[in-house]
């Protein structure tokens, strides 16, 4: 889809402010900003209360994430890796795992995969809380963030219990999970590999997040000043979401039904039973309710697959000094914030020679130009809260 | 440097994703391979924004993942060097995709190493913006047509193209890697020292 | 012992002394009571504790910590802005609350002063801090603040037509617009105007809660969502002034609502002998709801945008309003 935007650049001086309303003027919003995105620095020409000429400028947190990833080997990089999108730590580095373990020609025990599943869908539910936590406060609703917060440091304390982070976990390993300490040949009785209590309690835990899932829908959901603020505001379409290369819950509430879990075999999710909403009209209306029923639906995952959670090795054998051998490959993986891709060009060595990270926020905030272009100042907040970045996805 | 998963020898064992792989081939021209479960084919770079086009039009992959490249050199600044002799050329790689069926296809095109340049994408996928801009700031590639090129994460006064094999990591230069490390044995394992690997 | 002190207080000046020291002294206590009411509840309804340490268990010294800590900062005057501006701004904010204390009827006889228009100065005194508003944001030297005193003086000034004409039912009803009027024109009639003007009340504490910039109608303050808008460069005892001010604010617009609304010092079954004592207790319990209904809307709702709140304003309040009166002039003269 062509966009004939004419793209006028007003660079002015890099000042640490907010919003602002003038006419006619050379707005700068950000790098500072209110929220849990960033550093993320909007440019635009104000004229009375609608914004023209938006251009967001990124990369004032670039890490150098690929250039990174040719210097360090295999598990170095799943160390570095959950730090790209830091609210779904876990979630970012099961792409990458499963790029090597593909290359490898792994098979990943059952019961590693099956962990690896609960802890992706936990992630996906500790960042969807965080923008119920966020987006109303954005709007001036400051009670849903103790509400999700609340019940998001359940979730915290269990990612923790297992894996020793609460956002960067760096459980992976090739092969499978982190293997319990000890084991091996010398271990004489089989140790327990999740701490005791840990699936109850996780069952318990998601009993309480749908509980707290229908308060936050009774508090939010049913205000009127809130419908008023999101309802038809930012209608994104679903060609121009594609075109764009928009994905995720962002994708889905524009009416696109599809989601990477249903088509693409790096988990099995086809073993378990759920559904994929999917909104109307594509404003931040439905972008909020998608991810709702995103958290109800991945609580129910976690239910199965804690009931139906196999016995098994939790590491597939791997050589200690791991060296995937030549050969390239995409593997793409449905983050929270969307699509989230590693391309791995491998050349037999310890680390990748090229790693490409299709991160998800990156092409989800390509349409903010597009998007916000005639919107209202405090309509600019409302939509790019709704689109629930972070900049750390973003600028890599 | 694209490899074939190995097809079995008996007929009834093609890879799933062969037929797919044979309407990208038959709408695109030229062959496709299958490379670890991704369909990647190769096209001239003449060609690129009209196989790009027409895998839009005729399959329906609408969806623009990403688009990026790669810098196949022998002698690297930073990282390990490659173990054999390539063709030094710099691959620019795209991906597309569906949004009923799950297909995509990686599309690869080779261009020199000085002055690489191509057509902009921008045209057939709004989405090639951003990402076209990423790249040349990061490999140096002139995008034709282009509506606003600039530099997306470096400064603008920022030097050289980063993701280069030619370019150097100064904390390389500085101080020698992997250093001493000095790691203790696990406590109960009778296994030899895990001594850093790159060493 | 006791006569001299009525021959004292019966000098006018005396008594005029006497009157100021007392409404000098219930501003800067409301205040601090309303506040940490606010504190507290809103931690409740937050799963949260609120201020824990100032005072012992309950916290209670907390504002008394706050008001000390705030005057003993800097006096910060931004170098670009304008000074005598900038100094006085607060003053006529403070004063338009102020000044209301005069008029609130806190029992038979109990009122600092009977004005004999008692409602019409109130709201005429009210929308005075209108006027600090503007000259602090003006004064600042501030973009930000600049924008953040236009918007509300524009939110302000859409406000004041309902307030007003949302208490012209209950002069009506009443028959007079001396507060302590109003209040015996209850007792005489036997029941509480909100009976019949619940539309006029509705209104009242809608456009009540708008004139205090106050959540969901806080466009002009947490337009800007880290910085305060029009208050922006205030610190220390100046924005000590501005803090105060909307807390006091917050009583005598609930006073003010409950004197014409709910029956004031009265309630239906206490004698009437006993309001001497009882009315001002009675009085503080009605403020003490009608507050509390202010604190939980401010952490219920979002914040409606500016051109949501003026639409709410022009199309709906005073439209609503002008029905209002002409129902209750209609049935004032028919029954």
């Amino acid at each position: 889809m062509t966009t004939d935007q004419d793209y006028v650049r007003h660079l002015s001086d890099a000042q640490v402010s907010v919003e602002l309303e003038t006419e006619d003027m050379t707005l700068n919003i950000g790098p500072q900003h209110p929220s849990t995105h960033g550093v993320l620095r909007l440019v635009a020409r104000i004229d009375g209360e609608r914004c023209y000429d938006i251009k967001p400028v990124i990369g004032y947190m670039h890490r150098g994430y690929e250039k990174l990833s040719e210097v360090r080997t295999y598990p170095q990089i799943t160390a570095l890796v959950n730090r790209i999108d830091w609210v779904s730590g876990y979630a970012n580095e099961i792409p990458f795992i499963v790029a090597a373990e593909k290359l490898m020609e792994i098979e990943v025990p059952e019961r590693a995969q099956y962990i690896r599943l609960i802890l992706t869908e936990m992630a996906r539910v500790s960042s969807h809380l965080i923008f119920m936590a966020s987006y109303p406060l954005e709007l001036g609703a400051a009670t849903p963030l103790f509400f999700a917060l609340r019940d998001r440091e359940r979730i915290l304390d269990l990612i923790e219990s297992v894996t020793g982070g609460r956002f960067h976990p760096n459980f992976n390993r090739i092969g499978g999970v982190k293997p319990n300490a000890g084991a091996g040949p010398t271990q004489k009785k089989t140790p327990q590999d999740l701490p005791s209590g840990f699936l109850a309690e996780t069952r318990d835990a998601m009993d309480i997040v749908l509980a707290s899932v229908d308060e936050l829908e009774t508090l939010v959901a049913g205000n009127e000043i809130f419908l008023a603020r999101t309802k038809g505001i930012g209608v994104l379409p679903p060609e121009v979401a594609a075109s764009y290369g928009v994905s995720g819950p962002n994708l889905r509430a524009s009416g696109v039904k599809f989601d990477l879990r249903k088509v693409e075999d790096y988990l099995p999710y086809d073993r378990f039973d759920f559904e994929i909403p999917v909104g109307e009209n594509g404003d931040c209306w439905d972008r909020w309710w998608v991810r709702l029923a995103e958290i109800r639906q991945s609580a129910t995952i976690i239910q199965q697959a804690i009931d139906s959670l196999p016995s098994g090795a939790l590491q597939a054998k791997v050589p200690k000094i791991i060296k995937v051998p030549k050969g390239e490959t995409y593997v793409r993986a449905e983050n929270p914030k969307g699509e989230m891709g590693y391309y791995l060009v491998s050349d037999g060595g310890l680390g990748p020679y090229r790693l490409k990270i299709r991160s998800a926020s990156f092409s989800n905030i390509s349409i903010l130009p597009w998007i916000l272009e005639g919107a209202l100042v405090p309509d600019l907040i409302a939509i790019m809260g709704s689109l629930d970045f972070v900049l750390g996805d973003v600028d890599r | 440097m694209s490899v074939t998963s190995s097809p079995s020898e008996t007929e009834t064992t093609t890879h799933p994703l062969q037929e797919f792989a044979d309407r990208v081939a038959g709408v695109v021209g030229g062959s496709a391979a299958i490379t670890f479960d991704t369909v990647k084919i190769s096209v001239g770079s003449d060609d690129w924004v009209s196989a790009h086009t027409a895998v839009r039009d005729d399959l329906d992959l609408v969806f623009f993942s990403w688009l990026s490249a790669v810098d196949w050199a022998n002698e690297v600044e930073a990282g390990d060097a490659l173990s054999d002799e390539v063709e030094e050329r710099i691959e620019m790689l795209t991906t597309v995709a569906d949004l009923t069926e799950g297909h995509r296809v990686t599309f690869s095109t080779d261009l020199t190493k000085d002055s690489p340049s191509i057509a902009s994408l921008v045209n057939v996928y709004s989405g090639a913006n951003w990402h076209e801009r990423e790249a040349a700031e990061m490999f140096g590639i002139e995008f034709i047509g282009h509506p606003d090129p600039g530099p997306l994460y470096l400064p603008e006064s920022f030097i050289g193209n980063p993701l280069r094999k030619s370019y150097p990591l100064l904390s390389r230069e500085v101080k020698p890697w992997p250093g001493d490390v000095d790691v203790e044995p696990m406590p109960d394992s009778d296994e030899p020292s895990t001594e850093n690997p790159e060493a | 012992m006791i006569e001299f002190i009525t021959d004292l207080f019966a000098n006018f000046w005396v008594s005029l002394g006497g009157k100021l020291l007392l409404v000098a002294l219930m501003v800067p206590l409301f205040g601090m009571v309303f506040g940490f009411a606010e504190m507290k509840l809103s931690a409740k309804m937050q799963s949260r504790i609120g201020p824990y340490f100032a005072g012992g268990r309950w916290g209670w010294a907390q504002l008394i910590a706050d008001g000390v800590k705030f005057f003993q900062k800097e006096d910060l005057i931004p170098a670009a802005a304008d000074r005598p501006v900038f100094k006085w701004a607060p003053i006529p904010v403070l004063v338009g609350t102020v000044a209301l204390f005069v008029v609130i009827p806190f029992g038979p006889g109990l009122i600092f002063y009977d004005v004999s228009v008692g409602i019409f100065y109130a709201l005429a005194i009210s929308s005075l801090s209108t006027i600090g508003v503007l000259m602090a944001g003006w004064s600042s030297g501030n973009k930000y603040s600049l924008m953040g005193g236009l918007r509300a003086a524009g939110q302000l000034i859409a406000y004041e037509l309902p307030l007003v004409l949302a208490v012209v039912g209950s002069v009506i009803l009443a028959g007079t617009m001396s507060m302590s009027g109003i209040v015996e024109a209850q007792i005489e009639a036997g029941y509480p105007y909100v009976i019949f003007q619940f539309v006029g009340f509705g209104i009242f504490m809608i456009a009540a809660l708008a004139e205090l910039t106050r959540i969901p109608f806080d466009m002009p303050i947490a337009e800007s969502e880290l910085v305060m808008g029009y208050v922006t460069e205030y610190s220390g005892f100046r924005f000590l002034f501005f803090f105060l001010a909307e807390f006091a604010n917050m009583f005598t617009m609930s006073a003010i609502a409950a004197t014409l609304f709910l029956g004031g010092y009265w309630l239906p079954f206490i004698p009437e002998s006993t309001l001497e004592f009882a009315g001002p207790v009675i009085l503080m319990g009605k403020v003490f709801l009608l507050v509390f209904t202010m604190i939980w809307f401010r952490w219920t709702f979002p914040r409606l945008r500016e051109d949501q709140l003026q639409t709410l304003a022009w199309k709906w309040l005073i439209p609503l309003a002008l029905i209002n009166i002409a129902v209750t002039a209609v049935f004032k003269v028919a029954f």
